[in-house]
């Protein structure tokens, strides 16, 4: 035997669910607007906690210190000499020259990341090593060889061909082999990037031994790091030193940023559709009035009556979450985010094809009902509760 | 030949008990009733099933107060059969919506079945006009989105027997003649129609007290005429009727009913 209250609630639902289908067109336009809503909350909160994710977890491969030259406030290239000063300062372990700069393919109109590094001095050869597809990084003594991300064999247009040439800036050709792929789960940082060795790098852009863009600066205990990137600063002034946490904290303020913009429009369609939701359930129509009335002089208590309009208002708005959530998560992993790819990830000509694992934490899901369910209960119930405990003559006109 | 009525009593017996319930329906009167006359406090009040004490009623028209319902007393036992004549605008819909607790006084109490109306918390009242009220509005009070058997089943929502709601709906729908609309919706149906879909649903939790306001308005002779005999069974089987109408005919068709007319918020013993 059912409870008595219990099977109350369920007949209260039965009512609620009946009398959305008798008002089945305005439920649905309510429905598909509440849904499209979520879908765009969802989707928007799905990708930024997923590449927002993603960055840290790649970034942690880079360098605990890098240190570039500065001149004029503008970045130039440093000298490896600096090296002798830095074996002074406690607790570095390593500091490994580095050339990072960009490629302007102007046949393909592509921008390439350069990164030439002696991977072989890398304390634990950390530059990604362990996100290759396939092949290897290329070693110290091999000239030519080049590890390049998923996009850049379509960009390249290799077909089947392992090698390729880029121009120096004299204009003459310099040959590349491939000698390995970075992994597709590495795209977010690796989908234009070309790592090759020290010497070809310098031999590319024309950079004289004795000078690199960066120096990677590699120490004994990470603890350290901020203290060991002051020492630096005291002993290099003209040099600016950034510290792994920093870049880690770039990356998390792009994303933030990103996503902020593309939240506060959301929040623009979000206000738009609870202040809709609003006007739709505060302005009750005449007939719904009519309908508390007739409900009261029935004999529906007036709990009851906000208990249907409870029961209502939650089954829209939970099928609304349902579809929206389910929509925002194959619109992620199917579509990989379509809608929100230029927002997010920049504007790069070659763009990377990620594949996104949508994360929504449970805070996530919460902040969505929040900004999303409560409103529109609230939009729903309130009224009928003023207009619930109004004497029922009064709705009726009598 | 002698004809014993059911439920009929010796002369004697129905003093006394008029005493009792007299005196039952005053406080102190109830106490001394209990005790001198051993009348259960379950029984007492029952025979008086409305009671208005000094009721009063207005509303601000042109901020200037109008009684709708001025200072009147009025008792009404059960099984009772009680018509209300006057014109529109005198009072006689604020009554029945006073009486029915869907509106409160101003000044004043009424009883139903021996509790007052406004000392009931608003749940207490839901349930009271749920199980002892049937209301028949002035104008047909169906949900437009319900079919005929929903909106009669609309007072039975929480009911725990809903298959047997749904029989007792065919049969009054039946009693009515609208055995063949069931599924149709308000809008289908024509104004005399609905009015008898509303009488239906106003039977359908088989009230104490049935509150009627113009129940017969739209209604065509011959349905007028099973409605008003309907009325009267319901009347013969105990049920207590107040009905508000300006049609002076109404009383005619109905046994022993008691008629008063009401004029600017006062009632008045009706005179031919």
């Amino acid at each position: 035997m059912i409870p008595k209250n219990i099977e109350k609630q369920l007949n209260i639902l039965d009512y609620a669910l009946s009398s959305l289908w008798r008002r089945r067109l305005k439920s649905l336009s309510v429905l598909l607007v509440f849904a499209a809503v979520i879908f765009l909350l969802a989707s928007f909160q799905m990708v930024t906690q997923a590449l927002t994710a993603k960055a840290k977890q790649l970034l942690v491969h880079t360098p605990e210190i890098t240190l570039q030259q500065m001149s004029a406030g503008r970045q130039e290239a440093i000298a490896l000499t600096y090296s002798h000063q830095l074996a002074e300062i406690f607790g570095i372990r390593k500091v490994v020259p580095r050339i990072w700069g960009y490629y302007f393919d102007e046949v393909r109109l592509a921008n390439y990341t350069i990164i030439g590094m002696d991977l072989s001095e890398i304390p634990g050869n950390a530059l990604l090593d362990t996100t290759l597809l396939s092949g290897t990084m290329p070693e110290k003594a091999e000239q030519g060889k080049v590890v390049v991300g998923q996009s850049i064999t379509k960009s390249l247009e290799l077909g089947g061909r392992l090698t390729f040439s880029l121009f120096r800036p004299d204009l003459s050709l310099k040959s590349f082999e491939i000698s390995g792929e970075f992994a597709p789960d590495t795209d977010i940082l690796s989908h234009d990037l070309i790592v090759m060795n020290l010497a070809d790098a310098r031999d590319l852009f024309s950079i004289p031994t004795g000078l690199a863009t960066d120096l990677c600066v590699y120490v004994t205990n990470p603890q350290e790091i901020e203290t060991i990137a002051k020492k630096i600063s005291a002993a290099l002034p003209g040099v600016r030193v950034l510290t792994r946490p920093q870049i880690q904290k770039t990356y998390q303020v792009v994303f933030g940023w990103r996503s902020g913009f593309g939240s506060i429009c959301l929040l623009a369609a979000l206000a738009a559709f609870a202040i809709l939701a609003w006007d739709k359930a505060s302005g009750l129509s005449p007939e719904e009035k009519r309908e508390i009335a007739i409900l009261k002089v029935l004999g529906w208590e007036t709990g009851d009556i906000l208990a249907v309009r409870f029961w209502e208002s939650v089954s829209v708005s939970g099928l609304a979450c349902l579809v929206g959530i389910t929509a925002a998560y194959i619109h992620v992993v199917y579509f990989a985010a379509s809608l929100f790819r230029p927002v997010l990830m920049g504007w790069s000509v070659l763009r990377p094809e990620l594949q996104l694992l949508p994360r929504l934490a449970a805070g996530d899901i919460l902040l969505i009902l929040a900004f999303t369910v409560i409103p529109y209960l609230a939009a729903t119930v309130i009224p009928a509760w003023r207009n619930a405990t109004v004497p029922a003559d009064a709705a009726l006109g009598g | 030949m002698v004809t014993i009525q059911p439920f009929s009593i010796p002369d004697e017996l129905a003093g006394y008990l008029y005493v009792t319930f007299f005196l039952a329906n005053i406080p102190l009167g109830g106490i001394l009733a209990r005790i001198f006359f051993l009348v259960p406090k379950k029984t007492m009040g029952t025979l008086v099933m409305i009671e208005c004490r000094e009721l009063s009623k207005s509303y601000l028209i042109e901020k200037k107060s109008v009684f709708a319902v001025n200072n009147i007393n009025l008792s009404i036992n059960k099984g009772e059969f009680v018509v209300i004549l006057g014109h529109s605008g005198s009072g006689k819909t604020t009554l029945l919506s006073l009486i029915g607790g869907l509106t409160s006084p101003d000044r004043g109490q009424v009883l139903v079945a021996g509790e007052e109306n406004w000392q009931l918390s608003d749940n207490a009242l839901s349930t009271m006009r749920n199980s002892r009220i049937g209301f028949i509005f002035q104008f047909a009070s169906l949900i437009p989105t319900l079919t005929v058997m929903e909106n009669i089943l609309l007072p039975l929502t929480f009911s725990r027997n809903p298959a047997g709601s749904r029989e007792m709906a065919r049969d009054i729908l039946s009693e009515v003649g609208l055995a063949d609309r069931e599924n149709a919706f308000p809008s289908q149906l024509s104004g005399g129609q609905q009015r008898r879909v509303a009488i239906a649903r106003s039977f359908i939790n088989r009230p104490d007290i049935i509150l009627a306001d113009e129940p017969t308005g739209d209604l065509d002779e011959e349905t007028e005429r099973d409605i008003l005999e309907l009325f009267r069974q319901y009347n013969a089987n105990g049920t207590t009727f107040v009905v508000v109408t300006h049609n002076s005919n109404l009383a005619a068709t109905q046994k022993n009913a008691r008629v008063f007319s009401m004029r600017q918020g006062v009632l008045s013993a009706h005179t031919i």
